[in-house]
This record gives C-alpha cells, sequence and structure tokens, in this order.
C-alpha cells in the first residue's frame, strides 16, 4: 500500500509540472496550447536516449528540459503571429508530428516497440523503496521550487506584462512591448517544465513507448487546469489531484467489478474527461479554486 | 503511370478529406469556432452507416442512416452544449468540442466495442483504363460525394435559409440587424454539417476499417484543408481536400507511409505562414 501511494504520488507530481507548464502559458498568458504532450514526449524520449548512451542522469535530464524548450522555439516563432485558434490546431498538429517521428526513426527511438529498461534514478539504492521515497523526495523539492519560480515569475514585471498579454494584447502593444517575443519565452519555459516532467516519467517508468504520448495526455492536463481554476497556481495543484484521483480511482473500480475490461475502461475514462470539459466549460469555468462570486 | 495511379487513389481520399473540411469551414464561418469534434462525429457516421448497411445491405439505407443519424446528433450537440456556449471566447468552444470528441468517441467504444468492423462490400473487377487500375466501388462512393457536395452548395446558395446562413458567416451583426433570426440559421447549419460529417464519415469507414480511432485521424487534414482552402470558403475547403488528399497519396514513395499523415501538418504551416487567407479565403485577412 506503501509503495502504491508513493507510485501515485510521483506519478501526480510529473502530471503537477505538466499542470504548471501550461498554467504558465495558458492560464498567464493565454496561449492555447494543445500540444503539451509533444514536449513532454521529447523531455522523455532526449532524457531516455542519453542515458541509454552513459550520460550521467542529472545531464541527460538537464538535456531533455533544454531540447523541449527549444523545440517551443521555432513553433513559438512561427505560430505566434497566428489567431488564437490557428495557434491550438497548429500545436495539436505539432504534438501529432512528434509522436509520428518516435514512432518511424527506428534508428533513434526503437518506434513502436519503445525504449526498454531506461536507467532508473537512484540505482546505487539497493533498497526498492528507499530508492522511490528519493525519487519522490527530488520531484517534491522540484516541484516546489517551480512553484516558486512561478510565484516569482507571476509578481515580476514580466508576469505582469503575460498577464496584460492574457488580458489585452493591444493595449500591451500600446505600450510599447512586443507580445510576440514574451509569448516565446512563456512558450520555451513552459514546454521545458514539460520536458523535465517527460524525463522524469521515462526514467520512473523505464519504459516508453510512442502510445504513451497521444493528445489525450495533453487534455488531461488541460482537465486538470481547468477544474483547479484557469491563471492561478493552487489551482493547478488541486486540479492535478482531482486529475489523479479520478485516473487511479478508475483502476479500484475494476477491482470491484472485474468483469469490465482494459479497453472499456480506457473508453469510460475518455468519457468522463470529456463530459468534465464541457460540464466545467460551460458552468463552472472559473473552476474549483477560481472567484466563487462571479460566474 | 505509376504517379497517375497515386493521384487516381488520392483524389477519392482527398474527397473524403475535403467533405471533412466543408463541415469545418462551415461551422467556423457561421459559428466561429474550429469544431475539434468533427472527426468523432465522422466515426459516429461510420457507424450508423454500418448499422444500416449491416441490417438491410444495401448501401442506399447505410447513406441515409448516415445522413439521419449523424445530423440529428450535430443538432443535439448544438442544442445541449454549443448553444450555451454562444458568445463566450475562443478557448471555451475550442476545448468543449474536444471534450464533446472524447464523450462520443468513448460511448462509441463502449457501445460498439473496440473491434476492427468492415463494411462488406462485393468484390468487383477494377476497370482498368489505360493501364489506369479504378476501382468501381471507388466511383461509386466518388458519386455518393458529388451528390452530397451538390445537396450541399444548392442548400447554400439556392435556399432562403442558405443565403442566410451566408448572411450571418458574412456579417453577423449586419445580419441580425436585417431580421434574421440566428437561432433558425444555427439549426440549420448544424443539421447541414452534421449530415455532411455523416457522409464523410461513411465514405472513411468503407475506404478503411472501422473503429471508434477512426475520424480522430482525420481532423488534422480536415483543418489543414479548410485552412488552406481559406477559411469559411465551402469551395475551397473542397478542392484543398482534393489537393490535400493527392498530395498525400504522392509523398507516400518519397516519405514512406507514416509520415504521409504529417503532410497535413506542413501543408497547415506553409498556408500560415505564406498565404494565412488559404487559396479563396475572402472573409479574415486575419491570422
Amino acid at each position: 500500500m506503501e509503495a502504491y501511494l508513493v507510485a501515485i504520488a510521483i506519478v501526480a507530481l510529473i502530471y503537477v509540472l505538466l499542470a504548471l507548464g501550461l498554467t504558465l502559458q495558458y492560464g498567464f498568458t493565454g496561449l492555447i496550447n494543445f500540444g503539451h504532450v509533444g514536449f513532454f514526449a521529447i523531455g522523455a524520449y532526449t532524457s531516455a536516449i542519453l542515458a541509454m548512451n552513459g550520460l550521467p542522469l542529472v545531464l541527460s535530464f538537464a538535456a531533455g528540459t533544454i531540447v523541449a524548450g527549444l523545440a517551443a522555439w521555432p513553433i513559438g516563432l512561427i505560430a505566434l503571429r497566428l489567431r488564437d485558434d490557428y495557434f491550438a490546431i497548429v500545436t495539436l498538429g505539432f504534438s501529432e508530428t512528434v509522436r509520428l517521428v518516435i514512432t518511424s526513426e527506428k534508428w533513434l527511438t526503437n518506434g513502436v516497440q519503445g525504449i526498454p529498461a531506461i536507467p532508473r534514478m537512484f540505482a546505487g539504492i539497493s533498497v526498492g523503496s528507499l530508492a522511490s521515497f528519493a525519487v519522490l523526495a527530488v520531484l517534491l523539492v522540484v516541484t516546489i521550487v517551480a512553484i516558486l519560480g512561478m510565484g516569482r515569475i507571476v509578481k515580476s514585471p514580466f508576469g505582469r506584462i503575460i498577464e496584460a498579454i492574457r488580458d489585452n494584447e493591444d493595449a500591451v502593444k500600446a505600450l510599447g512591448k512586443d507580445p510576440a517575443r514574451f509569448k516565446v519565452q512563456v512558450l520555451i519555459l513552459g514546454s521545458g517544465l514539460a520536458g523535465l516532467a517527460g524525463a522524469f516519467y521515462a526514467h520512473y517508468i523505464t519504459y516508453i513507448v510512442p502510445d504513451q504520448f497521444i493528445p489525450l495526455v495533453t487534455f488531461y492536463v488541460w482537465m486538470a487546469i481547468i477544474i483547479g481554476g484557469v491563471g492561478r497556481v493552487s489551482g493547478a495543484v488541486v486540479g492535478t489531484v482531482l486529475l489523479m484521483v479520478l485516473l487511479e480511482g478508475s483502476r479500484f473500480i475494476r477491482d470491484v467489478m472485474p468483469f469490465i475490461s482494459d479497453v472499456e475502461m480506457a473508453s469510460v475514462r475518455l468519457g468522463v474527461i470529456g463530459l468534465l470539459l464541457i460540464l466545467f466549460t460551460i458552468y463552472r469555468p472559473q473552476g474549483l479554486m477560481g472567484d466563487f462570486t462571479r460566474r | 503511370m505509376f504517379y497517375a495511379q497515386l493521384i487516381v487513389n488520392g483524389l477519392v481520399q482527398g474527397l473524403i478529406v475535403g467533405l471533412a473540411a466543408l463541415a469545418v469551414t462551415l461551422v467556423f464561418g457561421v459559428a466561429r469556432f474550429a469544431n475539434a469534434a468533427t472527426g468523432d462525429t465522422m466515426t459516429f457516421g461510420a457507424y450508423a452507416a454500418l448499422i444500416g448497411h449491416k441490417a438491410t445491405g444495401s448501401l442506399v439505407v447505410a447513406g441515409g442512416a448516415a445522413v439521419g443519424a449523424t445530423a440529428l446528433l450535430s443538432l443535439t450537440v448544438y442544442a445541449l452544449v454549443f448553444r450555451k456556449l454562444a458568445g463566450r471566447s475562443v478557448v471555451a468552444l475550442l476545448v468543449t468540442s474536444i471534450g464533446v470528441g472524447f464523450l462520443l468517441r468513448s460511448v462509441l467504444g463502449i457501445v460498439f466495442g473496440h473491434n476492427q468492423q468492415l463494411f462488406t462490400v462485393p468484390l468487383v473487377r477494377p476497370i482498368r483504363f489505360n493501364g489506369l487500375i479504378i476501382n468501381p466501388f471507388d466511383l461509386q462512393l466518388a458519386a455518393v460525394a458529388a451528390v452530397a457536395l451538390v445537396g450541399v452548395f444548392l442548400v447554400l446558395y439556392a435556399t432562403p435559409i442558405g443565403r442566410r446562413m451566408r448572411a450571418v458567416a458574412d456579417n453577423r451583426e449586419l445580419a441580425l440587424v436585417s431580421g434574421i433570426r440566428p437561432e433558425r440559421v444555427m439549426i440549420a447549419l448544424w443539421l447541414l454539417v452534421g449530415a455532411v460529417t455523416g457522409v464523410a464519415g461513411m465514405m472513411l469507414g468503407m475506404k478503411t476499417i472501422v473503429s471508434p480511432e477512426l475520424g480522430w485521424e482525420m481532423l488534422l487534414p480536415a483543418f489543414a484543408a479548410a485552412i488552406l482552402g481559406g477559411i469559411g470558403s465551402p469551395v475551397g475547403a473542397v478542392l484543398a481536400g482534393l489537393l490535400l488528399g493527392v498530395a498525400q497519396e504522392l509523398s507516400t514513395p518519397f516519405v514512406g507511409f507514416t509520415y504521409k499523415l504529417s503532410i497535413s501538418f506542413v501543408v497547415l504551416l506553409l498556408v500560415l505562414l505564406v498565404r494565412p487567407r488559404g487559396l479563396f479565403g475572402r472573409l479574415e485577412g486575419v491570422r
């Protein structure tokens, strides 16, 4: 039971990192990134491939973060001149293209078979549960640093500008600021965070295949921040906890009702995510942690 | 000759993309959002056609079932979901349409299972024409698409409700001031969009294998074709769909089967960078 809770906590924190990245991009700046999972995948594969070739994990994690952030740069330059909805479509297309590339380039990513036996973190600690605790501790520290860092960013002049871009881009332009530059920076930061989350994911799960990086993951994160409350760090955290309850809870339902098959359960999960996205957008767009006084 | 064959194959695929893009562009033009549920609505149409076909064995009944059921579904989704979001931001509508798509796919997966199902159509000897191999079934599908297209364009350009729809797409405020009832236009729009999506879904299902994931893969090509054709331009959407279908097939010998899907992404980027109005766009020069 303890091992199970630790495992859930680790996955939850990975999702918190993803949600924080999206909160920075959508919540604070208003960028509709529908391709978050693409950057998550880039981080995971970069770190896994480098570590398999003998690079120390600290460096491979850094590389995963940086490569994911850099991948956002050209996308940002191209797409940020576009309208909101076009940006969403382009990023969605980007994440699907990333998935096609990791499926097809077998020499690099081993295609659909995926990369097995990725080096674990803290492989030196022989006691299994202790190693998991160490992973959890590191993730917790990283997440707290990310949350504090985001708090700093939001209160800084940079944060005021990105929030102003979300609220009224023309006004920001009129003040002589270039919104596009700030948007690219935000996109890189958020995607780097997603890449870091990907690196943790790859080295914790130790096995990655292209099918783990479908657009559904992007919308798990979207659901988390919409339920939690868009544009709030607390919302990202609360939303992710609820997401984990939902994803993991469905596993327990199968214990009670074993006649439901795996694929059926996946369908049910998909449906619940869809329904929550619809209901929250219609009836409670500000999310659970949002302002309760207005609708 | 090899390439000519690829072009012929691409045309049928292109008709499907074109119909899907037509659905996307109609919603975008009149209701003003990118409907990400289009793909999964196509899947629904494919299953409706499958049921109709299994029950009677007639392709006409299958087509009728696809058109009728999908039009009704589309109207229901509008009444229950999109109508409540009128006047809300683009994100709200986009995210909700993703949610609608997921919900549809989930329900289809639960009801029909994840086994791949096939339309059992009789095998016919292909027609050879100067070395080109043409499957008569493809000709039937092309005829179905042509009928659907003629139907849509008749509604759009030869009926009062079509004129009102175009008026709302052109200038919503002006249309409302002129006494056009937006509710009626929306009902007609979603019925029409549903019918088109149903036909596209049925054709896709007949060309490939019916599974709950069938339509999602078509979403990106449909968006790409709608933008390439110029958003809000029905003629442009169909022509761009044909172009994209042919381009996908022609690219296969060079980039391989998997990457053929990413052609639509590349086309999408190029159009947005070079000519965001698309080929026939006149409505908005905004990108």
